[in-house]
């Protein structure tokens, strides 16, 4: 989604302001703008497409204590140079960045026509707005732009935000004043932070790693002003609040490459890291700890999209399997239509970010049918985290690729530990169960580390990838606590390589979609564990049969699966429980080996965004 | 100045052990030898420093990240193939940049040498080679002298021609005119470094040499535990404040403890022992000597350990007695698995070696179930798994099963 940036209080702002949008590339990118303020002058410049087309335009800037900037994602109105922010009001006397929606867009725009008949819109945005009703704002109450005092403009800003619907983070820059940035915050993600001499404001944590180390998180509704002293944070009824800074956990290195080609890559290789982070201290021999669940409950329901919906659903077999507890399980979208599923329910929501707008406005609907929420998320100090009852932290470290690889790993693992957890109150989990699974667990990293690096599975991945060359479609299937995997395992080859792949339920295939396979259809199996093999073995041979190229996904002891497949990819063998990590991993390899030998930028694939701010 | 490391090889004879990880990953004394290298140069006047990957590459990538916690500014790049030392060599030059030094360090990944001795080739006027006393020489490069400088160097001589002690420790201070050389030789096919620097002495290159009496080199397992040792000598006492100590243990002389591990009551640890995080060690566990046992370990009660190598996510039960050995990563000891330790002679590619002493050598994910006792020297593959009371003796390949019935 958008991100926006701004700086103050230092003589490099244009530099630091392009260093920025680069780490927030990866929200959104289809174009891109900076404004600083320049003696009595602003100077702005946009460009449309990779941030490599604004970076000429900026190079010869001049000195500036402040500025603001923006890569945009387009929701209203096309990727173009006029629909990118910065954007400014009709005199140039006020320049806006805006992340979210204005949705009383339409009325506001009547209103200041309102006032001026003859207004013309510099673009399509309902960002635009904002600049107009603050520039507007500002000529009635007659103050002297250069030389009033702040109060003035706080007073101004706190009228204009009272009229704006929606969701939005906004940092607003005033015409020859490089002493303040105004900003506010809205069911949008906005971080401040000042260290004494220059303030920083942004989208993203990501964003402003490595240039400073206490950060203030904002709560909905607030708004204020930076300065080159300080912050002044006020809530949504205008009473000024105090809020300490929190330090920053995340180090610089964890945001860069490092030596690796790509985000995705260093992200897949990190998995066995986050194992070893997310069950630190929570799983042992014979109990879980760190879990909270605030009582026992009756039904289960699951929220979350895209890989966070995956894994939810592989969370909800594993509830399932170890408690006896029903779970229903939502695309975080669709949740606010289903019907209530009584007393004693939970809640649990799944996001990576923490600031994923549908599963934040489940999380929020829920609270008003009275349900308690737990979160399990990667970014702890998110708007997510923040507005659940209990939470996760699944300690994956900042993810930048868009297409999620070690999230998916640890909110699997902090659904099975939930899953382990309520299997131990329901004693349907005993204590020697969870013995047996800590034993394969702490094996689990090495088992990821050895397939990582086993030149036999590079060489089989590079043979699978070869049937995927000149195809179109592609098919995913799994049974049990593979289904989710084949779900995961086709959403990646979407997202990166754009070819059109189903995950299935592998007994659903002849109920339909089996006849879309012909001579030569790359299908990729994944194994499952017990009767559901079998099955699955079968299936494995319908396709087959019909002419498909099968690709089989499974664990070194199993014998069955090597008469049954064009090719076998034989991971090592863990606890049942934790075996679709494994296969996984292997899906995103595939994915990723796919998209780059079809030239695909694998970070940033087109027409996505890492962290959907917007419903 | 900069320092070129090599460190593309996966170590081939430590066996299981680099089945997933290169040699120079490996840990001793609780960081990669790798790090403990990057700690030596930063004591030097070296500021920047290429390392040259290849085999487990992503895993030093992984490890070091950006590379800022140093204080050099590090840069990663893979080398194409397999190429031998030269090859790697010369992918590292292309790092350089054009107005830099005109001479650059090499080094072995998976040596250590002390930073003084780098101190002192640094201070040469012109090519420089730091050379150590060895036991047995035959198996190196072995350096003849006029005066200070050197006047030949033969690589694995016979052993009966050898007519000199001291050999080549692969640490090199050369003018980039002189590895322009080398490439010129490459492409005509040498791939060894050092013979192709002989050629040129004999074409009149000089080259000095500085002696170091601190220089380890690891190419079998055994190696690994003297290195080891010899790293552990060097540490101070730390014990973390994020580890928990509890009551009426006994800890004694230089141990390190890291943040979040147990150490249950009645446990004796007596120095130098490196124990990482997150490991849970007793109650009424052992160990002495010359150990470091890396993170995310458990050793159960009445367990000894001593001198000895303990890697990532290792399992030991109750009743155990480890010496001298080294234990992969996530390997799993079930209760009452005794290893003995004694001399031992190994002979690997027609070569003799003579350790002193030596216990038990695993790979990685191994499984030793139930009174499983091991002769001195019995080394296992990866993934090895052994039942109840089996006696092992030897060498055991790579996914051995050695389950009565199977």
């Amino acid at each position: 989604m958008c991100g926006i940036f701004g700086i103050i209080g230092d003589k490099k702002t244009s530099k630091l302001l392009m260093h920025g949008l680069k780490r927030m590339e990866y929200r959104g990118y289809d174009s891109s703008g900076i404004c600083i303020v320049n003696g009595k002058e602003f100077i702005r410049k946009r460009a449309v497409g990779e941030l490599s087309n604004l970076e000429p335009l900026v190079v010869d800037l001049p000195d500036s204590e402040c500025g603001i900037a923006h890569t945009r994602w387009a929701t209203h109105g096309p990727p173009t140079v006029e629909n990118a922010h910065p954007h400014m009001s009709p005199k140039l006397d006020v320049a806006v960045v805006h992340n979210g929606i204005i949705e009383n867009e339409v009325e506001l725009r009547k209103e200041l026509r309102s006032i001026d008949e003859n207004l013309q819109f510099g673009s399509e945005t309902d960002s635009e707005i904002v600049a107009h009703l603050l520039s507007n704002e500002i000529k009635n109450s007659g103050i002297n732009m250069a030389k009033a005092k702040e109060e003035e403009f706080i007073s101004c800003w706190k009228t204009v935000l009272e009229k704006l619907e929606g969701s939005f983070a906004l940092a607003v820059v005033i015409k020859g004043r490089k002493d303040f940035i105004l900003f506010a915050r809205k069911f949008a993600p906005l971080i401040i932070s000042h260290d004494g001499e220059k303030g920083l404001l942004a989208s993203d944590v990501s964003c402003v790693v490595g240039l400073t180390e206490n950060v203030h998180y904002l709560d909905e509704g607030d708004w204020g002003l930076i300065n080159n002293a300080g912050v002044q944070i006020y809530n949504v009824d205008g009473e000024k609040v105090e809020k300490d800074p929190k330090k920053l956990e995340w180090k610089l290195g964890d945001a860069e490459l490092g030596g690796y080609p790509t985000f995705m890559l260093k992200e897949i290789y990190e998995q066995p890291r986050v194992v070893r982070d997310c069950l630190r201290g929570r799983l042992s021999r014979d109990k879980i700890k760190g879990v909270p669940i605030p009582f026992n409950p009756r039904v289960l329901r699951i929220v979350g999209c895209g890989t966070a919906y995956n894994a939810g659903l592989l969370a909800r077999y594993y509830i399932e399997q170890l408690s006896k507890i029903p779970v229903i399980l939502d695309h975080a979208h669709e949740f606010r239509y289903g019907a209530p599923s009584g007393p004693k329910s939970l809640v649990i929501g799944i996001s990576q970010s923490g600031e994923t707008a549908d599963t934040l406005a489940a999380i929020q609907a829920a609270h008003e049918r009275g349900y308690p929420t737990l979160g399990i998320v990667n970014v702890e100090s998110s708007t997510i985290a923040r507005n659940v009852d209990t939470m996760i932290g699944i300690r994956a470290g900042p993810e930048i690729g868009v297409a999620s690889t070690k999230a998916f790993t640890g909110q699997v693992l902090g659904g099975l530990l939930v899953a382990m957890k309520l299997g131990q109150d329901s004693k349907n989990f005993h204590r020697e169960d969870l013995s047996y699974f800590d034993r394969h667990a702490r094996k689990l990293p090495t088992s990821m580390e050895r397939m990582l690096n086993d030149q036999n599975i590079k060489t089989k991945l590079w043979e699978a990838q070869q049937f995927f060359v000149g195809k179109n479609h592609a098919f995913f299937l799994g049974r049990n606590t593979s289904y989710p995997i084949a779900l995961e395992g086709a959403l990646k080859l979407k997202e990166i390589s754009y070819i059109h792949a189903e995950g299935y339920a592998a007994g659903e295939l002849k109920h339909g979609p089996l006849a879309l396979v012909e001579e030569g259809t790359p299908i990729v199996v994944i194994a499952s564990e017990g009767s559901s093999h079998k099955k699955l073995l079968g299936n494995a041979r319908e396709v087959a049969s019909r002419g498909a190229k099968v690709i089989f996904i499974t664990h070194q002891e199993d014998e069955l699966a090597d008469s049954h497949a064009d090719l076998v990819i034989k991971v090592p063998r863990t606890h049942d429980l934790l075996q679709p990590l494994l296969y996984n991993i292997i899906c995103q390899l595939l994915s990723l080996n796919i998209a780059e030998e079809r030239g695909c930028n694998v970070d940033r694939p087109r027409n996505l965004a890492k962290s959907v701010t917007v419903e | 100045m900069r320092a070129i490391i090599l460190a593309g090889g996966r170590g081939k004879r430590l066996g299981g052990l680099t089945d997933s990880r290169s040699k120079v990953m490996l840990p001793l004394a609780g960081k990669p030898m790798l790090e403990w290298l990057l700690h030596v140069l930063e004591e030097t006047e070296v500021k920047e420093v290429t390392i040259v990957y290849y085999y487990a590459g992503e895993r030093i990538l992984t490890h070091f990240g950006s590379g800022r916690d140093y204080n050099l500014n590090i840069q990663f790049v893979k080398q194409h193939s397999d190429r031998g030392t030269v090859g790697s060599l010369i992918t590292g030059l292309s790092t350089i940049n054009e107005n830099e030094d005109d001479r650059v360090l090499i080094l072995n990944g998976d040596n250590m040498v002390d930073s003084s001795s780098i101190n002192s080739l640094l201070k040469i006027e012109g090519n420089g080679l730091i050379v150590s006393e060895h036991d047995t020489p035959h198996l190196f490069g072995v350096v003849e002298f006029r005066g200070t400088n050197i006047k030949s160097i033969t690589e694995k001589p016979d052993i009966n021609q050898i007519r000199s002690r001291m050999v080549s420790t692969g640490v090199w201070y050369l003018k980039r005119e002189v590895i322009e050389k080398i490439k010129l030789d490459f492409e005509e096919g040498q791939t060894e470094l050092s013979t192709s620097i002989s050629k040129q002495i004999k074409e009149g290159l000089k080259i000095e040499s500085v002696r170091t009496e601190n220089w380890h080199d690891v190419d079998h397992p055994w190696d690994l535990n003297k290195l080891n040792r010899f790293l552990l000598e060097k540490m101070e006492r730390l014990i973390s404040d994020g580890a928990e100590i509890t009551d009426c243990s006994t800890i004694n002389g230089d141990v390190q403890i890291g943040k979040g591990t147990i150490i249950h009551p009645g446990c004796v640890i007596q120095g130098p022992v490196h124990i990482a995080e997150n490991c849970e060690i007793g109650p009424l566990a052992v160990i002495t000597g010359s150990t470091s046992i890396s993170s995310g370990c458990r050793i159960g009660p009445f367990t000894r350990i001593r001198s000895s190598l303990i890697m990532r996510d290792v399992q030991i039960d109750s009743n155990c007695s480890i010496h001298h050995s080294i234990i992969g990563p996530a390997t799993s000891l079930k209760s009452n698995v005794e290893v003995d330790a004694a001399s031992v002679q190994k002979i690997v590619r027609n070569t003799h070696y003579q350790i002193r002493r030596l216990g038990l050598v695993t790979g990685e994910a191994c499984m030793l179930e139930q009174g499983v006792i091991c002769a001195p020297g019995t080394m296992l593959g990866s993934q090895v798994l052994v039942g109840r009371r089996t006696k092992l003796d030897g060498e055991y390949e790579t996914g051995t099963r050695l389950i009565r019935g199977a």
